[in-house]
């Protein structure tokens, strides 16, 4: 038996066994917080001063008045309800078209690799040139789609949906639906082929019909890869306001107005950026309530795998 | 419980040829094995029992029905896959009541006959467990409830037991071979193992390059194979073989190998003097023995003793040949030996078509 140390050196050890592995990560985490948590934290402090470029006098703090203006904004609750609408229905086109695709794809067919690239072409292609290509494609001067749905009777007489405030959000969700199928083709035919064949073969025996190993075998198997894509993507489309701001700018009339785009025009057009930042952090806030949700849910999707 | 009968079925993929007028007739409550290395066929044609694969010519019936055009759920079978194909999403009692939940059965019945199963295979603690919390063999026990639960026609087994380390696979061997004595429901097993094709089966068909080498009980291919494929591919140790001209003198024929090394060869057998021939014998059937009049002079190469035999690696000529002895000879390496091969289980092969003479 060894004579006990003195409490110093023994307390001394302890530290730097403590702080041993925070030196080893500190490069990391350093640079993590110069490039990330410090421009979050100076852009949410705006939230609570009175910037406007336009003022020179501007600057001050005001605490939470930014807030109180957002409360009572009837446009940004209208850009809100937008938000969701716009999510929800690109969401779920793009997650059920997707789904659709990958099924396919996942068949052997003359030519599967040739139509596989071109399935994941648009994923590829600038969000800004899709924008500007689907607007063109709305436009009756030069685009096809507005005279083929008047053919059909979906329309009148050929119009750009994008200048009707009750139907404009859905030319940037039919281009963003477009642009985004890609990526749900992608990532489920991945975990469709991590399936193995053999679940397919034993199902077929125990006796399932095509619908009921879909349902019992591979959408529980998918379920998992689901949660995590669907979550992303509502983060991401949430956020994503470029489509709208090529195709119609917000509006018309503010009718396609999403919080993104809201906060992009209260930024960049009215220069206002102590209430862009105030609209940031309750995006912010929704979306990290929303990722907590999803992440639960997930987990104990995994817990029963 | 059905027959299970298989008329010159043909199958191949594009212009490669894989089972080629496969013939086989499986009685009611049989236990088949179908044997042979890997590309043979073999799960080619337990597949296209299955229904997974399509039959390009030929017929297949299941009782008294053709199934050539009938889907896997419904030819009544059931099928044990070499990976288990447990679904993991499901609990082991859900795996097992699948198919009957699929058939809607009453959920009592599928608790009764799912219990039933668990009994049977020592499955009772593990019904709620989810597959990856089993190891590989209460796995193993779970694909085989599954395949029991619903009382099928026939039972179709991929290598079920591959996966599993050497000595489970032994055990679980010997409970196959247990539930199938019980349930008296006619299998098809397929394996590369030919020591699971001795042991388990009725009839073992070894099969090789899309056609079947020879068909008949464990001992009756053992003891004569067909041809030299056939010898080679079942026992083990294997069988030694040497190459050689059929000659004869005044004691009988012989086969002359270099050397000046003469093989005695039994008087009934079929092959005239001049003939190239494979000259074979099972390890256990040479004596390490100096005073045969048919010896041949061997040096000793290597001994591995097992425990419960030995096995002497010697050479003769160029050829090393393998003897297999319960007793623990007294050898070191170089020391000249005489083998004398047992005249009666001594099998003698056409060299060019390998058929037995």
């Amino acid at each position: 038996m060894a004579a006990p140390e003195p409490a110093p050196a023994r307390q001394r050890r302890l530290l730097s066994a403590i702080l041993e592995p925070y030196l080893y990560i500190s490069p990391a985490l350093i640079i993590i917080g110069l490039v990330m948590f410090v421009p979050l934290i100076v852009g949410l402090s705006y939230a609570y001063r009175e910037i406007q470029l336009l003022n020179p006098f501007s600057g001050g703090f005001v605490g939470l008045a930014n807030f109180a203006q957002l409360y009572g904004d009837t446009r940004f609750w209208r850009a809100l309800s937008n938000t969701a609408w716009w999510t929800f229905a690109s969401v779920s086109l793009q997650f059920f078209f997707g789904l659709g695709l990958a099924l396919l794809l996942n068949k052997s067919f003359p030519g599967k690799r040739l139509i596989q690239a071109v399935v994941f072409l648009p994923w590829a292609v600038p969000t800004f040139l899709s924008g500007l290509t689907w607007a063109w494609l709305f436009n009756p001067v030069v685009g096809p789609l507005p005279h083929w749905m008047s053919a059909i009777g979906l329309m009148d007489e050929p119009v750009n949906i994008l200048s009707i405030p009750s139907v404009a959000l859905w030319g940037p969700i039919i281009a963003n639906v477009w642009w985004g199928i890609p990526f749900f083709a992608i990532t489920l035919l991945a975990a469709l082929q991590s399936i193995p064949n053999e679940l397919h073969e034993a199902a077929a025996i125990d006796g399932a019909t095509t619908w009921q190993r879909f349902v019992k075998v591979t959408l529980p198997f998918l379920a998992p890869m689901i949660a995590i894509t669907v979550l992303l993507r509502t983060i991401w489309i949430s956020n994503f306001a470029d489509l709208i701001v090529v195709m119609t700018g917000g509006g018309p009339a503010d009718s396609t107005q999403i919080v993104a785009s809201y906060i992009f025009t209260q930024a960049y057009r009215r220069l206002d950026f102590g209430y862009a930042s105030a609209v940031a952090t309750a995006l912010l806030a929704l979306l990290l309530l929303y990722a907590v949700i999803v992440l639960r849910m997930r987990r104990s999707l995994l817990r029963a795998m | 419980m059905a027959a299970v009968s298989i008329d010159r079925v043909h199958k191949s993929y594009g212009s490669v040829g894989v089972l080629h007028g496969v013939s086989l007739e499986i009685d009611d409550g049989e236990f088949v094995v179908l044997v042979g290395p890997s590309g043979c066929g073999k799960s080619t044609l337990l597949r296209m029992i299955a229904g997974l694969e399509a039959i390009n010519a030929g017929d297949i019936r299941i009782g008294d029905r053709v199934v050539n055009n009938v889907a896997p759920k419904d030819r009544d079978i059931a099928m044990v896959f070499q990976n288990y194909a447990l679904y993991p999403h499901m609990s082991v009692s859900s795996n097992m009541g699948f198919s009957m939940e699929l058939r809607r059965f009453a959920k009592s019945m599928i608790d009764s006959a799912v219990g039933r199963a668990a009994a049977t295979l020592g499955l009772g603690e593990l019904l709620q467990r989810r597959p990856r919390e089993l190891s590989g063999g209460q796995r193993q026990r779970v694909a085989m409830g599954r395949a029991i639960v619903r009382q099928p026609q026939v039972f179709l087994f991929d290598e079920p037991l591959s996966n599993l380390d050497a000595k489970l696979r032994v055990q679980m061997r010997t409970e196959i071979k247990a539930l199938h004595q019980e349930l008296k429901t006619t299998a098809v097993y397929v394996t590369h193992d030919q020591v699971e094709a001795m042991t388990m089966a009725d009839r073992i068909v070894v099969m090789h390059g899309g056609i079947m080498q020879q068909v008949g009980p464990p001992l009756e291919v053992y003891d004569r194979p067909a041809n030299k494929f056939v010898a080679g591919f079942i026992g083990s140790p294997a069988m030694n073989f040497f190459d050689g001209v059929v000659a004869a003198n005044g004691a009988g024929r012989y086969v002359a190998m270099g050397g000046d090394v003469r093989l005695p060869i039994p008087d009934n057998s079929r092959a005239e003097v001049g003939r190239r021939v494979t000259y074979g014998v099972r390890p256990e059937s040479i004596r390490i023995d100096a005073d045969d009049a048919g010896s041949v002079p061997a040096s000793v190469e290597v001994i591995e003793p097992t425990g419960l035999s030995t096995l002497v690696y010697s050479k003769v000529a160029d050829a090393l040949v393998c003897t297999f002895t319960m007793e623990r000879p007294d050898l070191e390496r170089g020391q000249p030996i005489r083998l004398a091969p047992d005249l009666a289980r001594v099998h003698v092969f056409d060299a060019d078509s390998g058929e037995r003479l």
